[in-house]
């Protein structure tokens, strides 16, 4: 499975996957201080996408992608996904 | 598995980062949730479970301990704003990209 080169890409890439599918996908991410990496995983245990780096700039990056996930994780999603009205 | 409320799994993984700073890595998983706490039933089994759709399921592990907590809809704002500050803080390890530094004295790293 290739790593990603672009963040960008990257990105919207894992938002897609999430949307196609929220129960399924779940986050990884890997923290490396003595190696100074941090590596992201996004999968639906049938697509990866993953996302590696060394650079400071991107934590926030990783940071703020992380909390956006979250939040569509708690979110009730009336768009996509099956919901029932009555 | 260590299942904690949000605070004290916050405390636990500034504990993980911490001991981790010199070997190791740290893994931080993040799963959506529907609640269900029995194994899903086989085909033909009715289905008594009600899935909710606000929680999601944090876990983190350093390779020996695990811990993990489950985040609601109304716990999230303040559980992202702390966990984005922590890893922040934490994961100061990585390169900065210096470009401009090069005219400038260079700080001691």
């Amino acid at each position: 499975m290739p790593y990603y080169q672009t963040w960008e890409e990257f990105a919207r890439a894992a938002e897609k996957l999430y949307l196609t599918d929220p129960m399924k996908v779940r986050v990884v991410l890997k923290y490396r201080h003595c190696d100074g990496n941090i590596c992201m995983k996004v999968t639906d245990d049938s697509v990866c996408l993953r996302y590696k780096t060394d650079q400071a700039q991107d934590v926030k990056k990783i940071e703020k992608l992380h909390g956006k996930l979250m939040r569509l994780m708690v979110s009730k999603e009336s768009h996509s996904g099956a919901m029932e009205t009555d | 598995m260590v299942l904690l409320e949000n605070d004290a799994f916050l405390t636990e993984l500034t504990r993980l980062f911490q001991k981790c700073r010199t070997t190791g890595s740290v893994v931080i998983t993040l799963k959506k949730y529907d609640g269900r706490t029995k194994p899903v039933p086989r085909k033909g089994h009715p289905e008594t479970h009600e899935a909710a759709d606000n929680k999601c399921l944090v876990r983190a592990s350093d390779g020996k301990s695990k811990i993990s907590t489950v985040v609601t809809s109304k716990e999230v704002i303040k559980f992202q704003m702390a966990y984005s500050n922590l890893l922040r803080a934490h994961m100061d390890g990585l390169k900065k990209k210096d470009k401009k530094s090069k005219g400038k004295k260079t700080k001691a790293t």
